[in-house]
């Protein structure tokens, strides 16, 4: 892979360069003994999610040619370039992200062309064959909601979805323990470096909510729990308020978890439903893993 | 005595750009909460005003509170979208809040007036935010800054040269010189770091893009990066061999140290009631690193 590092020096000679084309559709040759297309899985995608397909959508092809023949699917988070280093090295040449690739909800292009990271990132995605299709809105549409069921597994919690609410509940009642004990054992599971927490840590909790991203999914689930989840959260929004509920008297604590440790398991959870219904290719699930760590 | 309208005018006078009052998007700057009748029994300046610091400025005495967040942890109904903040909570939702209740419940029974502070303090020619957070770092000495005086923290001078060290050990003496838990570092540990540009709040891809044009930069430190935008921007750009890395201290760690700048700054032209800069401290507490 060392050809492919960017020096710094490179780097700045590469600012301001030339028109950066496209990357989009352009034919590749590929001899794998099975002819199945990233265009023919997505198909089926769209044939199994069990939702009727929306438009606009996040949920379509990034780059690369979705009728060439695909050598093996990796499920991912994030396609960050070194998932996509991983991906390649692990024989996988078609990418199912849940994020985007080039840094903006909607990948928006026109953005990034004239940076020199663009183009080393789409480089390296043409050099290798390789084809990135987002999953996004539709795995969270399927019902249950394909993020939340693999977070259910990894916490080990598909029997504490609250039953007083539907049955696609983001509450759940858990065995009484300690925020502390909670925090520690959901950074084990997760395998997450960078959680933040709000509130006492020997406070008794078992009535927990997940709360998205915003502020008025938190104000909405916090009477009915003792701890809110976000997965990345402006800390304007969910940290602000929860420092005030507990500073009115509530006992309520707060754990914010980088957005890869919250969602990643949901598409671990993804790659074992495309197993169920396509056989030809290897399908891995590569964690893009938490982007941070934390110093001592 | 001077009354909180009053406060606003001689801010206004004194801030040295044309005052700009009326936001297209967010809040403006002035008064949030609160009368502008009120007579300023004295002055707090902070990050965000949360529920304990103002029980800590009715304390002290104090019913005016400068900040740059609103109390009601949003960035207002028509907050832009590079805050990549959600919806403002809706009136109602807000009006039945219990939280929210007790704040404003504390807020008008203590006569308090809460005043934002943030467009036009960030449009002045000296970047108040950098050299406030600067100085808490104790970096100013270390600051490659091609003016002087009030030029020296113009706010595109955000780089600094500091003596070579690991990523790891130099993320964690900013954690420690600045004392606080939650810093989040993108980046190998091992890799030597030696100039850094120092940025504070949510930092952007188009932002990030600019300050990088610098030659020979290492890591960028900041408040917070949107996880999908920035984040995975450095995470390429580290394994690209772009830069080394990115340092987010948190929003309020970013941003506390400027609130200290205020408050020296409405010193020079405040002299009626007492001036104290309360930080609201971090929000977050973090659990020892496995391994």
């Amino acid at each position: 892979m060392e050809e492919m590092k960017l020096s710094r020096r490179r780097f700045c000679q590469v600012t301001g360069s030339g028109l950066v084309m496209a990357p989009l559709l352009m034919r590749s040759q590929n001899h794998s003994s099975s002819s199945l297309t990233a265009r023919e899985v997505v198909a089926r995608i769209k044939e199994k999610v069990g939702v009727p397909w929306r438009t606009p959508t996040a949920d379509e092809f990034k780059i690369g040619d979705p009728d060439a023949p695909i050598t093996g699917i990796t499920t991912t988070f994030m396609s960050t370039l070194d998932l996509l280093q991983r991906s390649i090295a692990a024989g996988n040449n078609f990418v199912i992200t849940h994020e985007p690739t080039f840094w903006s909800a909607a990948d928006v292009v026109s953005d990034v062309r004239y940076d020199p990271l663009y183009n080393h990132k789409v480089n390296f995605l043409e050099k290798n064959k390789m084809v990135v299709w987002r999953f996004h809105d539709h795995w969270h549409a399927h019902r249950p909601d394909g993020i939340f069921a693999g977070w259910n597994k990894i916490m080990g919690w598909e029997n504490y979805a609250s039953p007083a609410a539907n049955p696609f509940s983001h509450e759940y009642v858990i065995l009484e323990t300690s925020l502390e004990e909670l925090a520690r054992d959901m950074q084990t599971r997760l395998k997450t470096r960078s959680m933040r927490l709000v509130g006492d840590p020997k406070l008794r909790v078992t009535k927990l909510a997940h709360a998205g991203h915003y502020i008025q999914q938190c104000m909405q689930a916090l009477p009915n729990v003792d701890v809110l989840i976000v997965f990345e959260c402006r800390e304007w929004e969910a940290a602000e308020y929860m420092r005030d509920a507990i500073a009115s008297g509530q006992k309520k604590a707060l754990i914010q978890l980088p957005h890869e440790g919250g969602e990643e398991a949901g598409m671990e959870e993804c790659a074992r439903w495309l197993r169920t219904f396509v056989t030809e290719v290897p399908i891995g699930f590569i964690p893009s893993g938490d982007p941070f760590w934390m110093p001592a | 005595m001077i009354r909180s309208q009053q406060l606003i005018e001689r801010i206004q006078k004194n801030v040295g750009v044309p005052w700009q009052s009326q936001r297209s998007d967010g809040f403006s700057d002035g008064i949030l909460v609160g009368s502008g009748d009120t007579t300023v029994t004295g002055i707090v300046t902070t990050f965000t005003p949360t529920l304990e610091v103002l029980r800590k400025a009715v304390d002290s005495g104090k019913n005016a509170v400068i900040c740059r967040e609103a109390p009601s942890y949003s960035r207002g109904e028509r907050a832009p979208a590079f805050w990549r903040n959600g919806p403002a909570p809706s009136k109602d939702l807000l009006d039945n809040d219990a939280v929210w209740r007790a704040k404003q419940e504390f807020i008008s029974r203590n006569n308090l007036v809460i005043i934002r502070l943030v467009d036009n303090w960030d449009a002045r020619k000296t970047d108040g935010q950098l050299r406030g957070l600067s100085r808490a770092l104790g970096w100013d000495s270390s600051h490659v800054a091609p003016g002087s005086g009030e030029d020296a923290y113009d706010p595109r001078n955000v780089y600094f040269r500091l003596p070579t060290t690991s990523l790891s050990s130099f993320a964690e003496g900013i954690r420690k010189k600045l004392n606080v838990h939650g810093v989040r570092v993108i980046g190998k540990p091992e890799a030597k770091v030696s100039k850094v540009a120092l940025t504070h709040g949510l930092l952007l891809v188009a932002d990030a893009e600019r300050i990088l044009r610098e030659p020979d930069l290492d890591v960028v430190i900041t408040g917070d990066a949107v996880e999908w935008e920035a984040g995975p921007y450095f995470q390429d750009l580290v394994t690209a061999g772009g830069a080394k890395g990115l340092v987010l201290l948190g929003d309020e760690a970013s941003e506390e140290p400027g609130s200290g700048e205020m408050a020296e700054w409405l010193k020079g032209f405040v002299t009626e009631v007492p001036i104290e800069w309360m930080p609201a401290g971090e929000p977050f507490w973090t659990l020892p690193q496995a391994g």
